[in-house]
């Protein structure tokens, strides 16, 4: 095995064999399985019967608000794909997707990752901290490693914990979907808009593209976090200031999304969704942009982690 | 004379405007333990954490086997064991989980035999599958030093390693430094701020001070040379001045009821039987070395 294989193993060792990293593994798995229960015998799915008529009139109020109310352009684009979506339904009888169906319920469950991005976060945040705080840093720096390479085997340990739990979210989701609604309704495809025309989709591949672009965000603040964690040495101030940006950033960048500069933050670009299906927080962002934006702040992150961690003088 | 395998050049470190070492130069050689002593906040923590490459060097440099610490420090380190300040483990490790994180951190990972003989060696055998939560302090004692010398290094470092410890647990920690040392060739790099124990344990010591390196001297040439011999005598008077015409060197001194000399030991009994020739009436002779200690305060106490 080599060098740093080991080195990840080491890590591996440090996060799997605490009690709290299997107390976090079980609350994951818990509440898919309390919310797939509450899917089921709980929540009253309304009746679908008539879905036709619903879709039909919905495209009609649609239609009366595309011609009448005053919108942006990007807006009215996504009007207009919906309105062309709910046509193929009906022209194609392809029933809307029902929450209490396997896909349904494994395309609500793709929300869950804001739990997986807080227990990675915790779990970022004591990397480099713990090390500080139990004393174990001076014994850990004093090895024929570079500081550079501990800190690159902490850090890919983190994101290995953040697959594992993307990985547990997705297969427990199918899971306890098979189990709560049964294997039905697998053929049904997901219908999404491309180059001005509807275009069928493998639901599977739809789920796992949500997976997707939801790590994203996750993996920005966990990398935030692990940032934090590194040059302040505090787990709760990273754990803190992580969580916090992660629940409020959207929503203040949504405030203040009528000036400009606010495509300059980090929060505005997190979501590429709003390129796919979405309207862009400011008017004239693109895709390429925001992956432009994502990778200058995430190379600011590295830096700050790698210059700090190999230039502190270790005296805890 | 041997190639030594720790030579500090002119060490210095300044942490904001407080220069907290002052430019400290000395040698350590294979074999030998080297002493490093020094009342609490004279530094040595601080010089130690330099030598192993966690704190930054302000100015000067640190050779270790001839590889630069800064410059090169994965070489450099590769030949340090160390225990800096108190052993901490990982504590929801057991004492073998946590060797093995070490083991696996070096370039060759060591086999599990070397493991196991090294456990055998500090005398964990026993417990070394226990979670390090449950240790006592010896017992983390004894895993921090065979965490230090899993590899085999060249150069043992050993940040206070008696603090918090009973008379017991010193004494074997002392007996294992000597036989490392003196058997194994490794060379014992040891601090301390107990004079007692540094004479017991040491061939050469280094005494700082404030950051201030006051004086590197073998532990034979401190202790050795000045006896002092204190004598009940009478009448005390003409004993100092007869002291004083035949053996001038010694500068006798009365204090109270008794006469202090300061004589080599080899001196005393020839002292003793010209007094006693010469009708002196000798109640008590006491000789007591000079200890390390009172060197220690005669140098410390000047500087402050
Ligand atoms: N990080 C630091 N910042 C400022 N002063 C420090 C720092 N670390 C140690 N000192 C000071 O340096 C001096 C030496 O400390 P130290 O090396 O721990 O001494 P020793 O180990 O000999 O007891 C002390 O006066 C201490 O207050
Ligand atoms: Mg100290």
């Amino acid at each position: 095995m080599s060098h740093f294989f080991r080195l990840i193993h080491n890590e591996n060792v440090k996060i799997y064999k605490r009690m709290g990293t299997w107390v976090m593994i079980g609350i994951l798995v818990l509440v898919v399985a309390l919310v797939g229960a509450f899917t089921k015998f709980v929540l009253d799915p309304g009746s679908n019967a008539d879905w036709k008529s619903q879709l039909t009139a919905e495209n009609a109020q649609l239609t009366e608000s595309l011609e009448t109310a005053p919108m942006l352009e990007a807006q009215k684009r996504l009007l207009k794909e919906r309105i062309a979506l709910n046509e193929y339904r009906v022209e194609h009888d392809l029933a809307p997707m029902e929450r209490d169906s396997l896909w349904g319920y494994m395309v609500d469950a793709t929300t869950f990752t804001g739990i997986a991005a807080l227990f990675t976060i915790v779990i970022a945040a004591g990397m480099v901290a713990s090390e500080f705080s139990w004393g174990t840093v001076k014994l850990l720096l004093i090895r024929p490693v570079s500081r550079t390479k501990v800190l690159l085997a902490k850090y890919a340990s983190t994101l290995l914990f953040a697959v594992l739990m993307l990985v547990l979210l997705f297969s427990t989701s199918f899971l306890f979907g098979m189990i709560f609604f049964g294997f039905t309704g697998a053929e049904t495809p997901y219908l999404s808009y491309s180059n001005g025309r509807v275009v069928q989709q493998n639901m599977v591949t739809h789920i796992i593209e949500l997976f997707g672009f939801r790590s994203i965000d996750l993996i920005m603040m966990v990398t935030l976090a692990f940032m934090i964690s590194t040059v302040f040495r505090s787990s709760s101030l990273a754990i803190g200031i992580s969580l916090f940006l992660m629940f409020t950033g959207p929503q203040i960048v949504q405030l203040l999304s009528q000036y400009d500069w606010v495509k300059y933050i980090l929060f505005a670009n997190t979501d590429l969704q709003q390129y796919t299906t979405g309207t862009p927080l400011v008017e004239g962002m693109t895709m390429t942009f925001s992956i432009v934006m994502l990778l200058i702040y995430f190379g600011l992150f590295a830096f700050l982690s790698l210059f700090i961690f190999n230039k502190r003088d270790v005296a805890a | 004379m041997k190639k030594p395998i720790v030579e500090i050049k002119n060490l210095k470190k300044v942490i904001g405007d407080k220069t907290i070492i002052h430019g400290i130069s000395m040698d350590v050689f294979p074999g030998e333990v080297f002493g490093f002593l020094g009342p609490n906040g004279a530094g040595k923590t601080t010089t130690i954490r330099m030598m192993v490459g966690l704190m930054g060097i302000t100015e000067g440099e640190v050779l270790i086997n001839g590889f630069s610490i800064e410059k090169n420090f994965e070489k450099a380190i590769s030949h340090v064991g160390g225990i800096i300040e108190n052993p901490e483990m990982y504590k929801f490790l057991s004492g073998y989980d946590n060797l093995l994180q070490y083991a696996r951190m070096l370039p060759d990972p060591v086999k599990k035999e070397r493991i196991d003989e090294i456990v055998k060696l500090v005398g964990l055998e026993k417990r070394i599958h226990e979670k390090v939560k449950g240790y006592s302090l010896g017992m983390r004692q004894r895993l921090g030093l065979a965490q230090a010398l899993l590899h085999s290094p060249a150069l043992l470092i050993l940040d206070e390693p008696t603090n918090g410890l009973d008379p017991a647990g010193i004494r074997e920690i002392r007996t294992y430094i000597r036989k490392i040392a003196h058997e194994e060739g490794i060379a014992v790099f040891v601090s301390s701020h107990m004079l007692s124990e540094m004479q017991l344990m040491c061939d050469r010591i280094g005494i700082i001070q404030d950051g201030h390196l006051v004086s590197v001297e073998t532990v034979g040439d401190f202790v050795g040379e000045k006896v002092n011999t204190v004598l009940e005598i009478e009448p005390i008077e003409k004993a100092r001045e007869f002291v004083e015409q035949t053996f001038p060197e010694l500068n006798p001194k009365v204090n109270g009821a008794k006469l202090f000399v300061s004589a080599s030991r080899e001196k005393v009994p020839s002292l003793v039987k010209v007094l006693a020739e010469n009708e002196f009436e000798i109640y008590q002779v006491s000789s007591e070395n000079s200890t390390l200690e009172e060197k220690f305060l005669e140098m410390t106490e000047g500087t402050k």
